[in-house]
């Protein structure tokens, strides 16, 4: 299938990131990182913190370098840190937008 | 806790006071008696310390009611209470969750009542009674002034105060034990022109008390005597509160005897003030005896009352008989929240020490480990500034009662969101100690408040503790929180060095290159990476590239997409006023949906259908239509999406064209009938309107003839239009003998819903019930539509079979509808099985039945009769086997509800008292406000003023609804003297009226011209009425109220400062979301939107759709002119846009335009991702439509053969253009065209478009014509990559299994490709074609074709949807399963 036309069949690739909530105050994004590490290769790791206040929200995101390091991540029940349970899902993909072509677009 | 919650009681005290003989003498005195005993009475339900916990959560329903987000102020009246809603929900929600509300809120609550404008005496009222024991977080003396600064801060405002407002000032004076002149207080009232009441007299007494002033209290009671108003209970608790506090316990005590001689046993109100007093005294005997004494009456002391006592025995100084007490608390779960307030109260009071035992005896996070307890009094303790080592020690004692997993951590996070560095160090020595990681971070809250008062010394202090913990500070501490501080980086360096903060220089360097990179100071980094000796990896830096910032923004930006058609969507269902407007709203709604739709993706749509579904049904219900063929493109849309479940609903929304012709007269069809009988001539059609013209006359009798006369005439309408004639008119006879020569002349027709219906009701009627549950059985053979109508219908059927004792016809029909399935069975639709037997006195059996539908259906219907029935009757077996059985399937709490109601509906209000008084018993609404409207619908004035007393102290209980309900029912008796009574008991009980409550009241007192004693919050409705409706202006007004709205709301959700884009930005959206809607309302916003926001232009979005929706209205000149703006500012118009316009061109044969077009867009072609294929084949298209075919053909010729292509002939895709010449039926041009393919594949080997033309014949179904093209030139089907493109795309659309076929047919080697056979399957199982799917499965099997499990379970699941056996096993995962499967096999082939 060599035509442009292949195009349209527009596969969705998800992004291997995790997304993490409830992470204790007390841990950050190292920490983060040490815990997550055991699962694979941990790419970037971001918790963002609030300039204003100086905590963090308690979210954070793990992008690993594969979809079986982060399947592996989501197959392990508990992740605990400072002897708090975080709760870790995959990342949602973002809708794609502007991105729907009608029939009369497709025929060039 | 019960003393924050009804604090009058505990709050009455006060020293000695010898005048006992006065205050008994008035209380016992002469004339008086009568009154004070009467009221006495009354008074013990319904005790003066009204709960205030029940006085705001009284307002949780109304909050709840209401939905913010759409709530739009049209007046300020309205702001007003959308304002009074927003403050109640929040004071309400903190009140239900913790029973307080915590300062901040409270603030932030009256600021915002403040920047209202003038607030009304609701929120008044509101905000001061959250001034007392709802804020035990504060000390008494700053709650009474919080109070004050409100009372003053509103009068200035505007506020009118009325009786109510005094009132609650003189209770947060009383709960915060504050000191004031009573005699002051009533000048005061004077001065404003307010007259006191009862409640205002009892609590001034009660002030009296407090402060052990019985002298004082006489006088009040003495005022009261004179001006005859009742005594209430509360009047005895606070004097015996007063005698106590004067020192003379044994007149405290004689009050109880004083009380009884006027016949009246005391309450628990009256000892919990004796038991008070005693503890103040630190007298635990007598506590006890009183309490053992209290324990042996049938009275009931709360959780509540007894954490009262054990604040009295702290505050006085008695904390060792605390545990006492604890012991006799049980812990229940509703008073949890009293039992943490007593707690917080404890610590302001600085008796932390008791607050912890109290803490520790909490049963409660011992049974789920997961949740830590004591929390909030760790964060209280903090903010009361309680000694570090007491708090250390006190974590230990939590962990170790493992009420707290870390104590210790959560202790240290309070201390650095209070900023409090000393705490935090030492609790860090702590923590490290435990062996917990200290890190860089924790430091981070502390630096923040010193970097926002740019306090260097204070950042040196962190910094210094940060090294005396053995923390070293990283770069996100210096850039994000050190160097803000300092003027430059240099002078940080400097200061740090003079104040002996030592560094690490790496880090420092590090982290001033990382801050120079966020200041976007490019030269600095340069300089900085030429000169740089030390080891640096570039991914330090990569975080803080200003490129990040602006793919931040943009991906705000994006975000604020997905909302868009909310936002449009809740603009429109709030206002029904839109859809008025003159002009033609039909057609701009219709645009509208077909523009959301359109503008949504399809998984977005899918992702929205049911969302998408209520929004057409509002839409149906503001009775908004849209033309037929808006809604035909709207079903395409919906269809290529794939929720074809929407369309029914879009569907309800059509306009239907009425076809009004005028009628004949029945005599003028009669004449003419027999005219053409004389002729022979076929008369079916006019003797159908004949008989349906004399059944709308209701002439059964002549219908009937006519029908036997010209029987074998007769059509199936007819004869549905007579059945219906005869069952209106009970002839069940002729309609069954219709109904059979009806399935005679056709047996597979089907009558209406309401005809079955009416069939059943007459033949259960007249005994013929198995032609009934034949009719029955009928409807469901013949799937006839059965709507909620038609369920009522079923009901009435049956309750009128049990009125009439039909007992066979009720069971048999109702066993018949509910096992067909036809109806659920509901409780009111099997309420006549019981009906039956209660009609006939059969209670036993009543029980039965009620009981069997349970067993059956989960349902108890008319349990309340029987109950009701069953009391009166004294069946105290049977109830207890009621009760026994509600009990077991529905639970306790609502057999509780079902007794209490029985036995307030039989006038046993004793025993409803006990029942609701069963501890744990909470408020259930919807059960409540059944009964309320039972009560006002059978006009019950003493069993729902029952109802209100009894609730009183009912957990949770909106008691505003319950006396607005007893309000609804003095109205319909018109009775302001009761009306007004509850005015007076609102007050009492401390709850804040709702406004209906007020409106309602003052509208019984104005209508039997009574005096309104309170300021009546108007309707805001009403002014608008005022509002000339000619002006277009509310339509602007709302609208651009609605967008700022939206922004109002944006802005509330926003994170961060960038937000402020997004408003814009939602602006935009607005815009153009409403623009296809809406020319005229479009401009109209564009232009607010131009004049408030500077600079205002559409973005790429904006524009993109601006110019997809004039292309669609046929503004091809505007559109235009919008591509060149949107290119002018450098955007990047959308794709479908930019095609969109050329296509329109195209079109109308515009070829200029086009070549236009492809000037402005020329070098931004990959930008847009515009091919040139688009302008070839469009240009060509217009060229054709001009009827320069021979240029068209040339030009595409030239392009193909000449030497220097601009485009690959492989992808030289012409399908469009053959489509259109196609569909366009331009024969001469299809002709040529043809000629020309051939011509590019015969001689240039050019094969491209010949085979697109040949699949486009396909497509369009000229088969033929494509088998002559193919036998022309074979080599077609060698061009497998085109055609399987083909199939691959068409699979995905219904309807394409024929063309498919016929492709397979013209090109059978097809089949040898897996993703064609693939395809092949797909379009088949769309389309339903088991025929061809099943030829296709032999074929491939037949050839020994190994299929995927995708393929096998497409198939399986076909067959077994068309009730076919599955020739294998089918393939036991799901669709995505094997699709994932299949695709990641694929990947690994690859």
């Amino acid at each position: 299938m060599s035509t442009r036309g292949a195009v349209v069949l527009r596969t969705n690739i998800g992004r291997p990131v995790a997304f993490v909530r409830k992470i204790p105050w007390t841990a950050a994004s190292s920490e983060l990182r040490e815990h997550f590490a055991q699962f694979g290769h941990v790419r970037k790791c971001t918790v963002p913190f609030d300039k204003e206040t100086g905590f963090h929200k308690g979210m954070g995101w793990i992008h690993f370098s594969s979809e079986e390091e982060l399947h592996n991540a989501l197959q392990q029940e508990n992740h605990i840190i400072d002897g708090v349970k975080l709760h870790v899902q995959p990342q949602k993909p973002k809708a794609l937008q502007g991105d729907q072509t009608s029939d009369e677009e497709k025929d060039f | 806790m019960a003393a924050l919650l009804r604090p009058a009681r505990w709050l009455l005290r006060a020293a000695a006071a010898p005048y006992l003989p006065l205050s008994l003498r008035l209380l016992a005195g002469g004339p008086g008696r009568p009154d004070a005993a009467v009221c006495l009475r009354a008074a013990r339900a319904r005790p003066v310390a009204g709960g205030l916990l029940s006085q705001a959560r009284l307002h949780s329903i109304a909050a709840e009611k209401k939905n913010y987000l759409q709530e739009e102020p049209t007046s300020s009246h309205r702001r007003n209470a959308s304002q009074f809603d927003w403050a109640l929900m929040r004071l309400d929600n903190s009140v239900r969750r913790t029973g307080r509300i915590p300062k901040t809120l409270l603030q932030k609550v009256f600021d915002n009542t403040c920047h209202s404008g003038s607030p009304g005496g609701n929120q008044a009222l509101l905000l001061l009674r959250s001034c007392g024991s709802l804020l035990p977080e504060l000390k008494l003396s700053e709650r009474t002034e919080f109070a004050h600064k409100i009372w003053d801060e509103l009068q200035k405002l505007g506020t009118v105060y009325d009786v109510s407002h005094y009132n609650a000032l003189l209770k947060v004076y009383l709960q915060n034990d504050h000191k004031f002149s009573p005699t002051d207080f009533l000048a005061r009232m004077e001065k404003g022109n307010i007259q006191p009441n009862r409640v205002t007299y009892q609590r001034l007494i009660a002030a009296y008390c407090n402060m052990g002033d019985i002298e004082g209290a006489s006088t009040i009671l003495g005022f009261m005597k004179t001006k005859d108003l009742p005594v209430t209970e509360a009047v005895f608790s606070a004097l015996v509160t007063g005698h106590a506090r004067s020192g003379d316990m044994e007149n405290a005590e004689n009050i109880l005897t004083v009380m009884k001689e006027a016949g009246i046993e005391p309450g628990p109100d009256t000892y919990l003030a004796l038991l008070n007093a005693y503890a103040e005294k630190g007298d635990i005997d007598h506590v006890k005896q009183t309490l053992e004494k209290v324990e042996k009456s049938d009275l009931y002391l709360m959780d509540r009352d007894l954490l009262q006592i054990i604040l009295s025995f702290s505050k006085a100084g008695y904390p060792q008989y605390v545990p006492e007490i604890l012991e006799k608390i049980t812990y229940e779960r509703r008073y949890i929240p009293d039992t943490m307030n007593l707690i917080l109260l404890l610590v302001t009071e600085k008796l932390e020490d008791t607050a912890l035992q109290i803490l520790l005896a909490c049963p409660i996070s011992r049974e789920s480990s997961q949740n830590d307890f004591g929390s909030f009094f760790l964060r209280h303790c903090v903010t009361m500034n309680t000694p570090a080592e007491k708090l250390k020690d006190y974590c230990k004692k939590l962990k170790e009662a493992q009420l707290h997993t870390s104590p210790l951590q959560f202790t240290l996070q309070c201390a650095l969101v209070a900023q409090k560095l000393d705490l935090a160090k030492v609790l860090m020595k702590a923590l490290k100690e435990e062996g917990f990681p200290i890190r860089t971070h924790y430091f981070w809250p502390l630096l923040v408040g010193h970097q926002k008062e740019k306090n260097v010394q204070g950042i040196v202090e962190v910094l210094k503790g940060m090294h005396e913990i053995g923390v070293t500070p990283d770069q996100e501490t210096y850039v994000n929180y050190v160097f803000p501080c300092f003027d430059s980086i240099k002078s940080v360096r400097a200061v740090l060095q003079e104040n002996g903060c030592p560094h690490d220089d790496n880090v420092f360097s590090q982290a001033e290159l990382r801050s120079k990179a966020v200041n976007g100071n490019l030269d600095y980094i340069l300089s900085f990476l030429e000169s740089n000796t030390l080891p640096f990896s570039f991914s330090s830096l990569r975080g803080s590239l200003i490129l990040d910032c602006v793919c931040s923004n943009l991906l705000l930006l994006l975000q604020c997409t997905h909302f868009l058609s909310y936002q449009i969507t809740e603009l429109l269902y709030k206002d029904g006023r839109y859809c008025q407007e003159p002009p033609g709203p039909t057609e701009a709604v219709g645009y509208f949906l077909y523009n959301l739709i359109d503008s949504m993706s399809d998984s977005e749509v899918q992702a929205k259908e049911e969302r998408l579904r209520q929004y057409f049904h509002q839409l149906k219900e503001m009775n908004v239509k849209i033309p037929e063929n808006i809604y035909r493109g709207i079903r395409n849309l919906l269809d290529s999406y794939h929720v074809p479940e929407l369309i029914k609903d879009v569907n309800i929304l059509v306009e239907r064209e009425k076809t009004d012709s005028r009628k004949p007269s029945s005599s003028d069809l009669e004449s003419k009938l027999e005219k053409l009988k004389a002729e022979n001539q076929p008369i079916g059609d006019i003797l159908k309107q004949l008989i349906v013209m004399l059944c709308s006359e209701e002439n059964m009798q002549k219908a009937l003839e006519l029908k036997a006369k010209y029987e074998s005439d007769m059509v199936v309408g007819g004869y549905a239009a007579l059945i219906n004639l005869c069952c209106r008119h009970d002839n069940a006879e002729d309609a069954l003998n219709l109904k059979r020569e009806f399935d005679r002349l056709d047996s597979s027709a089907v009558l209406d819903t309401g005809k079955y219906v009416r069939l059943v009701k007459v033949l259960g009627k007249h005994g013929k019930l198995q032609d009934a549950i034949n009719i029955l059985k009928e409807m469901k053979e013949k799937d006839v539509p059965v709507k909620d109508a038609t369920v009522l219908s079923f009901f009435h059927i049956l309750n009128g079979a049990a009125l009439r004792g039909e007992t066979e016809t009720v069971k048999q029909l109702h066993e018949a509808i509910v096992t067909l399935g036809l109806a659920k069975p509901s409780t009111a639709l099997s309420s006549p099985l019981v009906t039956l037997y209660l009609e006939k006195d059969d209670l036993p059996a009543a029980l039965e039945s009620t009981i069997d539908c349970y067993e059956k259906y989960k349902i108890l219907p008319r349990i309340h009769d029987v109950l009701c029935k069953l009391i009166e009757k004294g069946e105290t077996e049977l109830i207890q086997k009621a009760m026994d059985f509600v009990s077991q399937e529905q639970g306790e709490m609502t057999m509780l509800y079902d007794l209490f109601f029985a036995f307030l509906q039989t006038g046993n209000y004793k025993e409803a008292k006990k029942i609701i008084e069963t501890p744990g018993i909470r408020a259930r609404p919807t059960r409540l406000q059944w009964f309320c409207d039972r009560c006002i619908a059978n006009n019950q004035v003493e069993t729902l003023e029952k109802l209100v007393e009894l609730t009183q102290k009912l957990f949770e209980c909106d008691r505003d609804q319950l006396y607005y309900s007893l309000l609804k029912l003095y109205k319909v008796n018109d009775d302001w003297q009761k009306a007004d009574a509850v005015w007076n008991k609102m007050q009492e009980e401390n709850i804040i009226p709702r406004e209906k409550t007020l409106r309602l009241l003052a509208e019984i007192l104005r209508n039997n011209n009574q005096e309104v004693p309170f300021d009546v919050p108007e309707l805001w409705y009403e002014e608008e009425k005022d509002c000339p409706t000619s002006l277009p202006s509310p339509v602007e007004v709302n609208l651009q109220q609605g967008l700022l709205n939206a922004c109002h709301r944006r802005r509330n959700k926003a994170v961060s400062r960038s937000i402020f884009c997004s408003n814009i930005f939602n602006i935009r959206t607005v815009v153009f979301i409403i623009s296809p809607w809406c020319s005229t309302i479009y401009y109209r916003i564009r232009s607010i939107a131009e004049t408030h926001i500077k600079g205002f232009t559409l973005n790429d979005a904006a524009n993109s759709l601006l110019i997809i929706t004039q292309v669609r209205r046929d503004y091809l000149k505007d559109a235009l002119t919008t591509l060149k703006t949107a290119l002018d500012l450098d955007q990047i118009p959308s794709r479908l846009a930019v095609t969109r316009l050329i296509q329109a061109c195209a079109l109308k044969g515009d070829t200029e335009s086009i070549h236009d077009i492809q000037k402005l867009v020329n070098g931004l072609e990959d930008s847009i991702g515009l091919s040139r294929m688009v302008f070839i084949n469009n240009i060509a298209l217009a060229q054709i439509k001009n009827n320069n075919i021979d240029v068209a053909i040339e030009s595409i010729e030239n392009m193909l053969t000449s030497e220097n292509q601009t485009v690959d002939p492989q992808y030289f895709g012409l399908a469009y253009l053959f489509r259109k010449v196609i569909e366009g039926q331009l024969e001469p041009a299809l002709k040529k065209i043809s000629i020309m393919a051939e011509r590019l594949a015969n001689q240039f080997a050019v094969y491209k478009p010949v085979t697109d033309l040949f699949l486009q014949l396909v497509d369009s179904g000229k088969v033929n014509d494509a088998r002559a093209l193919l036998q022309r030139c074979g080599a077609i089907a060698e061009q497998m990559p085109i055609l399987l493109v083909f199939c691959i795309r068409n699979c995905q659309r219904p309807g394409k299994a024929p063309v498919m076929k016929s492709l397979l047919e013209l090109i059978p080697e097809l089949i040898d490709k897996e993703e064609a056979y693939t395809c092949l399957m797909k379009s088949y199982v769309f389309d339903n074609d088991v025929t061809s799917a099943k030829a296709l499965y032999e074929s491939l099997t037949a050839k020994n074709v190994k299929l995927n499990d995708l393929f096998l379970k497409r198939y399986a699941v076909l067959l077994k949807n068309a009730g076919e056996s599955v020739p294998f096993t089918e393939p036991p995962e799901s669709f995505e399963f094997y699709a994932k499967q299949l695709k990641e096999s694929k990947e690994t082939h690859l």
